[in-house]
């Protein structure tokens, strides 16, 4: 029964840990997005903000157990943030016919080609730099 | 004004949605039950019914949008913790960047071309393979229209999740390096969620293959806009 109440506790405590550390998350963000306008960078404030953590976490100015939840649970999730952009389709109906058609064989195509291409070039350079190694 | 008018409505009938798909996902893994495509169709079927608008969606929806910023920083961790893996191997993953950035742009111009898309659709579907801030930023350099970007984006991403597992069984890739930059590169951020699926290695390659090419791709665009100009 005590043992059932740690595990409550404890789970509770993730919990908050995740909310707290995704806030900070949001925080660096934000902080990332006023400084990219105000220096008019041409890069968006996630990524100057990714590139920020990596610096700071590499010289171990931060430790990764502030930020490994919060990451963690804003990457498991990714997914739910893209779904408001598809929402878009309301207003184009045009995508509805022949033209949206057009444009899922395009994307199709597109897709085949990019993922093949960068798949095989990956993997024969890995091979070509193992078969040197060795 | 109805419930279906409020912001909180329909940030919580996607999450719903989103938890409904996840369950769904768990317990029959198909394509079809990809979470992203499963939760977009309930949610778009659920704004038909109840005749609502992109801008109303957006109301409640720009909340989770937002959150999309967050999560680019939350990609330091893995990249940071696969820096070994990283510096080892950056040789084989720059050389897979620059030559699938090609192929996308080219690969995207040529076929918009071919089918005679108009002018404005071309310039957007054109950034489709980098993730979202970047591609928005990049239709807008060159004369598209950064909402239609995304949706191209978003069409890649959903595809591209599950034509990367059927290219997965054709293919005869031995490295999870490879594994990792096809879904990175073909398919964004989808791609990189499931290359997380496959194995933490894949999905760090994923994560920083995806990241260079958008950095790329911001690089580019403003190139192309001032030999336009």
């Amino acid at each position: 029964m005590e043992r059932k109440t740690h595990n409550y506790t404890g789970r509770l405590g993730v919990l908050f840990q995740t909310v707290v550390q995704t806030v900070v998350l949001i925080g660096v963000w934000w902080g990332c997005e006023r400084l990219v306008q105000a220096l008019d960078l041409p890069l968006p404030g996630g990524v100057v903000g990714m590139l920020l953590l990596i610096v700071l976490l590499g010289l171990h100015v931060l430790p990764v157990r502030w930020f490994a939840r919060g990451a963690g649970g804003l990457l498991n999730n990714m997914l739910l943030f893209f779904v408001p952009a598809v929402m878009t389709l309301r207003d184009h109906p045009e995508l509805l016919g022949v033209t949206g058609l057009k444009l899922l064989a395009v994307i199709f195509m597109g897709i085949l080609s990019v993922m093949a291409g960068t798949a095989l070039i990956v993997e024969l350079h890995y091979r070509a730099r193992c078969h040197h190694v060795r | 004004m109805s419930v279906s008018h409020t912001a909180a409505f329909w940030l919580v009938a996607t999450l719903a949605a989103y938890v409904l798909s996840r369950i769904a996902n768990h317990y029959v893994r198909s394509w079809w039950t990809s979470p992203l495509l499963l939760t977009c169709v309930l949610c778009l079927g659920m704004t038909v019914v109840l005749h609502t608008g992109y801008r109303e969606y957006m109301r409640g929806g720009q909340w989770l949008l937002m959150l999309l910023g967050p999560a680019t920083v939350a990609f330091a961790l893995p990249i940071y913790e696969q820096r070994a893996l990283l510096r080892r191997h950056w040789p084989p993953l720059l050389v897979g960047v620059l030559f699938g950035c090609g192929l996308a742009l080219g690969g995207s111009w040529l076929l918009s071309g071919l089918l005679q898309l108009p002018e404005s659709m071309r310039l957007s579907v054109l950034p489709r393979s980098f993730t979202t801030p970047f591609a928005m930023a990049f239709a807008k350099d060159v004369g598209g229209a950064p909402d239609l970007a995304a949706v191209c984006v978003i069409i890649t991403g959903v595809l591209g999740a599950s034509l990367g597992g059927l290219l997965l069984q054709i293919l005869p890739l031995r490295s999870a390096l490879a594994r990792g930059a096809m879904l990175g590169m073909g398919a964004h951020a989808a791609g990189v969620a499931r290359a997380r699926e496959i194995g933490d290695e894949e999905g760090a390659v994923a994560g920083l293959v995806m990241i260079l090419a958008g950095v790329t791709c911001a690089l580019i665009g403003p190139a192309i806009s001032l030999i336009e100009s």
